[in-house]
């Protein structure tokens, strides 16, 4: 394993856009799970506007 | 007061997906990355409330690259996360941004801030012409009246739909690249391409089109015929479609270059400088800035086009003739014409008469040369940016192999030095690769591949799928051997 193959450890494939490590204090955190839950709801709601109204 | 105070405090406080506390096991990272790619396709199915029948598909033939789905939830698609990447990297590569994100953390947060701020902007931008101009997306009249809001205000109800579709695409991203394997956008380019790929192969005639073995069933079993044995005729049959030949070679081809090319490497030799004995070697890859940058000239050409619709939806016939002549939605003349991209083999086989009536071989030729030059030179000075901007170039190349206290046997234990070494190699490989990826591409697009996944997006599926296992093989090693952890220096 050659050493400098990967010691940037931050680029994953297709990275377009980049994480890094450092995050501020001030910025609002969001669990992962809220922003699932919060597809399969808005998913949902737009789909029983659909079928309700037309 | 530079841009950076005065926008500090807007660019610190973009909301951002949490980061998983320590170590995430790797199957827990399948599951994520599993997770958002349902997710993913739910949404893409689930169809904007509000939307009339028709409206045509403003990205035509980029949907493939820019995943997402026409008058889905998901409209956008990538896009937006593409055009502000192009907007950072020509930035970044000219160096405009003063950011130094390879060392300064706060700077690292602007970035990320910014980053992500384009991205809301470009959405908006994208989404707002999309809905109110046009007919890419026609609001429901019934749906109007029936709300009591009038077709405006169902205009603005689909504008909603879409500008949070697009920014749950961006987060969906950031929870891949957090806690699962790859990257979103990469997962979802691979997500599209690949099931147009398996549909162009199996699909059968009571699903639209037939595919690939649908058609050589036809063909074997005598349902189709394909004319006399080694006439004109039979050939043609043979390498086009109802044998499509070409297509099953081109795929294959893109796929076996783009595998080998992902070996074909420049090795540096590297030794400790203290421990004798240890050695290593670092890998300058031919396709050294793999083929992302690619994504962006393509969809710098997408976004041409989307001008062009724009304008011509806005003008129609007023459109002056040298700017462009559309004929069903397509520019058959004019500028826009000579800009868009080679997407088929309808778009340039005039001897077998596959293009429209009306257009000249000449008129062909010029928009095949434009769209070569615009493919080999955009490609090789996107993967300069990008080389530049990733931190895989000379300077930063060489910081890191001094960190992990390796040398270059023969040379000086300095920094200088080894960049020296590595301005020798990285430059000339990224322009070559660069440039030999957008000739590929444009080459897969004019021979057309199964499926009719274009060239670009073969060649992202590929390259993206190559890199995910590389990146599965190594989460897997460092599972097994926790020490490994320490060495790639992940917690």
């Amino acid at each position: 394993m050659s050493s400098g193959d990967n010691s940037g450890g931050l680029m994953s494939s297709a990275g377009l856009v980049r994480y890094f490590d450092s995050e501020d204090r001030n910025a609002i955190r969001i669990n992962p799970k809220t922003v699932i839950a919060f597809c399969l709801l808005f998913g949902l709601l737009v789909q029983i506007l659909t079928i309700s109204v037309a | 007061m530079s841009w950076k105070e005065a926008a500090e405090p807007v660019l610190t406080r973009m909301p951002v997906v949490a980061r998983p506390e320590g170590h995430v096991p790797f199957k827990r990272k399948l599951l994520w990355t599993a997770g958002v790619l349902g997710i993913y396709f739910f949404l893409t199915n689930i169809t904007l409330f509000g939307l009339d029948a028709g409206g045509s598909d403003i990205f035509g033939q980029f949907r493939s690259i820019l995943a997402g789905g026409q008058g889905s939830i998901l409209q956008v698609g990538i896009g937006p996360i593409v055009t502000a990447s192009i907007v950072l990297q020509l930035l970044g590569g000219a160096n405009l941004l003063g950011l130094d994100t390879e060392n300064d953390p706060r700077d690292q947060v602007l970035y990320q801030g910014l980053q992500k701020l384009l991205v809301v902007i470009v959405t908006i931008a994208t989404a707002a012409p999309m809905v109110f101009t046009g007919n890419f997306l026609p609001a429901s009249q019934s749906v109007g009246n029936a709300l009591g809001i009038g077709v405006t205000g169902v205009q603005l109800v689909i504008f909603a739909q879409v500008f949070v579709g697009g920014i749950l695409i961006l987060f969906m991203d950031e929870i891949v690249s957090k806690w699962g394997v790859g990257s979103g956008v990469g997962l979802f380019i691979i997500a599209g391409v690949s099931q147009q790929l398996i549909g162009g192969m199996i699909s059968w005639e009571a699903l639209g089109a037939s595919g690939f073995f649908a058609s050589w069933y036809g063909i074997l079993f005598g349902e189709t015929t394909l004319g006399s044995t080694f006439t004109a005729e039979w050939f043609q049959n043979l390498l086009f479609p109802p044998g499509d030949l070409l297509a099953l070679v081109t795929t294959l081809l893109i796929f076996g270059v783009v595998v080998y090319a992902e070996s074909v490497r420049v090795e540096i030799p590297l030794s400790h400088s203290r421990v004798r004995g240890a050695r290593g070697r670092f890998p300058v890859k031919l396709i050294y800035a793999s083929v992302l940058p690619m994504i962006l000239v393509r969809a710098l050409q997408a976004n041409i086009q989307f001008l062009g619709q724009i304008i011509y939806s806005q003008m129609g016939e007023a459109m002056p003739t040298i700017l462009g002549v559309y004929a069903d939605g397509q520019p058959v003349d004019g500028l826009f014409y000579y800009l868009a991209p080679i997407q088929a083999r309808q778009d340039w086989m005039w001897f077998l008469g596959l293009t429209p009536a009306g257009i000249e071989p000449w008129q062909v030729g010029l928009r095949v040369a434009i769209d070569l030059i615009f493919m080999l030179v955009g490609g090789a000075i996107f993967a300069v940016f990008w080389v530049e901007t990733t931190g895989m170039g000379p300077e930063a190349t060489a910081k890191q192999i001094q960190n992990s206290g390796m040398q270059i046997p023969g040379f000086r234990r300095n920094p200088q030095v080894v960049e020296k070494v590595m301005e020798r190699y990285i430059p000339q490989v990224t322009v070559i690769g660069g440039a030999l990826v957008g000739l590929l591409a444009v080459m897969a697009n004019m021979l057309g591949t199964i499926g009719n996944v274009s060239g670009t997006g073969l060649l992202l599926t590929v390259s993206i799928t190559y890199k995910l296992y590389e990146e599965i093989a190594e989460e897997q090693m460092m599972e097994m051997h926790p020490m490994m952890r320490q060495m790639f220096g992940n917690e």
